[in-house]
């Protein structure tokens, strides 16, 4: 893959996590507008891979890491740990939904309005109308719109988790990192998130972590194994 | 294995909780039996109309309204003083210090929780011959002083329970709004602490107890026998537990050991519904309620 | 990159932690200021082995160093086989009523005041003493000793019975799927598991014992002597403190109660270093 088709750009990851040596020497690239699947054994730091990439590891104790990673941001190539660039900034770009769903407790609306609350918008329809457009992407708006004022919490596990992607996609982020998006989900839930996961990856750069090898070869365009990072294109059958 | 053994270890663990228990209920009914009879308007009054006392306009001699007065001002100055500073202690710790700073004031504030309370009353009443010395003439032992040493008294719990709560939030619950974009800083407002609030309250019901029962530190700063109801911070004023131990070893009758009966028994259900309240709301409270020298 | 609010956030709350944490040290300064006049005079040495007799001259707080040792020594030996069967008791009845109810019993009396305690016991306890002893005023350590272990049981108690819930389920499981009933698993399996916590929870409960003044100060008579028996009336470095404040600044009697504070100081240090040291390597977090 050479740069034009790149989105991610990683170069000599590095990941230490209290005494263990994470990831070793990671390099590897993403390709933009695509589902790419991260696979291979428990405890390779699939998941600790992510946090790079938004830099949640930083609000990690005893986690530290070397390297470079280079995300095409608002059309630029940018060194995300480089000075320059807001932590927040970057996480509203590069969004992440946890593996398991953990809706705030407040309303569905309010989750979905929270990021941007935290942004800073307050404009009532705007917030109305991008909610709205979240929600409709993640596939959870004719479930939920006519009782956007209750608990999210009494939404069943597979709502819950498309909230939480609609949450993430509210600030329009450029990629999205999922972590085992559908482990904690029954088969029905987990079919409408794949659907779903496939209509995203024409506004956005997806990245999921699975181990769900028939998932991979349903959904993904290009599959990343760990630890060592090697590539294999879908058009392959996977390990 | 051992049957005798066995049955032994029922035997012995029911005799013991059957005299703990019997200890327990003892000390209420003996409390009850002589002092509920006395707890009426007149044991909190005395002889003075309780209009006229509750509106300050007569002072009253012999009844338990000062001391009840003076110990409620005591605990609202101490908590307003230490919940600010223990709370932003107790964030700083769950969220900003680093490793070895949190292992070194760790260490530090489980020193405090265990200095004993008459020490820490020691400790204020040094301050205050200290500020008297450089500062001010007017500053004696007095409410102010008494306050303050009660909040160091009761800071370590407001630290811990405070620490424990934020340490308590389960690891993705603390990633999710960071990960939407959030700073430390809304992270702390919008998900930590509104999670953390029940272990708060807990902590904070805890010290309002240690506060109202607390005897050795009043003592040494500033607690009198008879000051009428608190006029000024930098004043003497009465207390409840002290009333009680001075009318232990200086009762000038019967009616005047009626009144320690009654105000022993209400100094008890106070804190006892004090205490268990916080034990409700939140049930890990053993390590902390531990620390009461 | 960290806007203006971040930072400002993390220096109050930085700021608070210091001063929180200087409390303590400032503690120990103002002892350490206090008692040095005393110190340096006499060392500390002969602070701690002589009598107290300011007739003489001399102001060893001896008599209050065995005082308070003896005092909560006694009163740990009281209160720990009580604390350990009712946490047993707990233990073995876990969600059922009898476990229930003693438990709520054990907190509700975590909130006795020391002062009802001790009014309690001058009233009761005292002349219990007296007549059955047929000595004394009935003031003494052992009357001081026995209340205290009224009131470092419920949190020993506690403790303990907190440190039973510590031991790993699969312990439990593996000792129920063998066969064994409650008492067996109690017996074998939970009370060795939680040997640490319960090492742990008693030098805590003799620390506090130590510290506590109002009992002894109400209960154990105050008289300065090195006491010869357990019906002897005698005096804590605690109860020293709080008798002695109303004495003349300048005086060396006065100064007494800041060694006094010192010491006391000093033990509940080590006491904590104890703890921590004890409490941590199993694992691996703070208790």
């Amino acid at each position: 893959m050479n740069d034009e088709q790149a989105k991610i750009k990683v170069t000599g990851l590095d990941f230490f996590y209290r005494d263990r040596h994470v990831l070793k020497d990671l390099n590897v690239r993403f390709e933009r507008n695509a589902i790419t699947a991260l696979v291979g054994p428990s405890g390779t730091g699939k998941s600790t891979f992510l946090y790079t990439l938004n830099r949640l590891w930083e609000n990690i104790p005893g986690a530290r890491m070397r390297g470079t990673v280079e995300i095409i941001l608002g059309g630029l190539w940018r060194d995300i740990y480089a000075g320059g660039y807001p932590v927040t900034e970057l996480r509203r770009r590069v969004g992440l939904v946890f593996q398991t769903p953990n809706p705030l407790p407040m309303s569905i609306r309010k989750n979905v309005a929270f990021p941007l609350k935290l942004a800073g918008n307050r404009d009532r329809r705007l917030l109305q109308d991008r909610i709205e457009q979240a929600l409709q992407a993640a596939y959870l708006w004719d479930e939920v719109k006519d009782r956007l004022d209750d608990d999210a919490r009494t939404l069943s596990g597979g709502q819950q988790q498309r909230l939480c992607i609609a949450r993430a996609l509210v600030l329009e982020p450029e990629v999205l990192l999922m972590d085992e998006p559908t482990s904690s989900l029954d088969a029905a839930a987990t079919e409408i998130i794949e659907t779903l996961l496939v209509a995203l990856k024409r506004r956005f750069t997806v990245l999921v972590v699975s181990h769900y090898l028939d998932q991979v070869r349903r959904v993904a365009d290009a599959v990343v194994t760990f630890p060592d990072g090697t590539v294999v294109s879908n058009s392959t059958e996977p390990r | 294995m051992n049957r005798f053994r066995e049955k032994a270890l029922i035997g012995v663990s029911w005799a013991c909780g059957i005299i703990l228990s019997g200890i327990f209920f003892f000390l209420v009914a003996y409390l009850a039996r002589q002092g509920a009879g006395v707890i009426d308007l007149k044991l909190v009054f005395g002889e003075t109309p309780p209009l006229e006392a509750l509106l300050l306009r007569q002072r009253v001699f012999d009844g338990l309204f000062p001391a009840m007065v003076g110990t409620f001002l005591l605990v609202c100055l101490s908590i307003v003083l230490a919940v600010p500073l223990g709370v932003a202690t107790g964030i700083y710790m769950a969220e900003y210090a680093g490793a070895r700073v949190k292992d070194l004031f760790n260490l530090v504030f489980d020193v405090l929780a265990g200095i004993p309370s008459i020490l820490v009353g020691l400790f204020g009443f040094a301050l205050a011959i200290f500020l008297h010395k450089h500062f001010s003439n007017r500053i004696q032992p007095c409410l102010l002083i008494s306050a303050l040493a009660l909040a160091f008294l009761v800071l370590p719990y407001i630290i811990r329970t405070t620490q424990a709560a934020l340490e308590g939030i389960p690891g993705e619950t603390r990633l999710t709004a960071l990960a939407l974009g959030a700073t430390k800083p809304q992270n702390l407002f919008h998900v930590l602490i509104p999670q953390s609030l029940s272990g708060m309250l807990s902590g904070l019901i805890l010290a309002i107890g240690r506060c109202a029962e607390d005897t050795a530190v009043i003592m040494l700063t500033g607690v009198v026998v008879s000051a009428g109801v608190p006029t000024s911070l930098l004043g003497p004023y009465e207390a409840l537990p002290f009333y009680i131990y001075y009318i232990s070893s200086q009762y000038a009758g019967p009616e005047e050991l009626l009144r320690g009966y009654g105000a022993s028994l209400i100094l008890l259900l106070l804190c006892t519904t004090l205490f268990f309240a916080a034990f409700l709301i939140k049930k890990r409270l053993t390590y902390l309620a531990l620390y009461r020298p | 990159m960290r806007g203006p609010g971040e930072s400002a956030t993390e220096r109050i709350l930085l700021v608070s932690a210091v001063v929180s944490a200087s409390v303590t040290v400032l503690i120990l300064g103002f002892m350490l200021v206090m008692a040095l006049p005393l110190l340096r005079g006499g060392g500390l040495f002969s602070l701690l082995t002589q009598h107290w007799e300011p007739g003489k001259g001399l102001y060893g707080i001896y008599p209050l160093l065995i005082t308070t040792a003896g005092i909560s020594s006694l009163g740990l030996l009281l209160a720990f086989p009580l604390s350990l069967g009712c946490a047993c008791l707990i233990g073995l009845y876990g969600r059922r009523p009898p476990g229930r109810l003693l438990r709520r019993i054990v907190q509700l009396m975590t909130g006795v005041p020391t002062v009802v305690y001790g009014f309690v016991g001058i009233f009761v306890l005292v002349p219990l003493i007296r007549e059955f002893f047929q000595t004394g005023s009935g003031m003494c350590l052992l009357t001081g000793a026995l209340m205290l272990s009224v009131l470092i049981a419920p949190t020993m108690i506690l403790f303990f019975q907190d440190s039973f819930e510590r031991v790993p389920r699969s312990h439990l499981a593996a000792a129920e799927a063998l066969g064994a009933d409650r008492a067996q698993t109690l017996l074998y399996v939970v009370l060795p598991a939680a040997r640490r916590g319960i090492l742990v929870g008693v030098i805590l409960a003799f620390g506090r014992a130590a510290g506590d003044t109002l009992i002894s100060l109400m209960l154990a008579g105050n008289a300065v002597q090195v006491p010869g028996s357990v019906l002897d009336s005698a005096r804590t470095l605690t109860a020293h403190i709080a008798l002695v404040i109303a004495a003349d600044y300048e005086s060396p009697e006065f100064r007494s109660i800041f060694a006094c504070g010192l010491i006391l100081y000093l033990f509940i240090t080590v006491i904590t270093v104890l703890v921590r040291r004890l409490a941590m390597p199993e694992s691996g977090e703070r208790p």
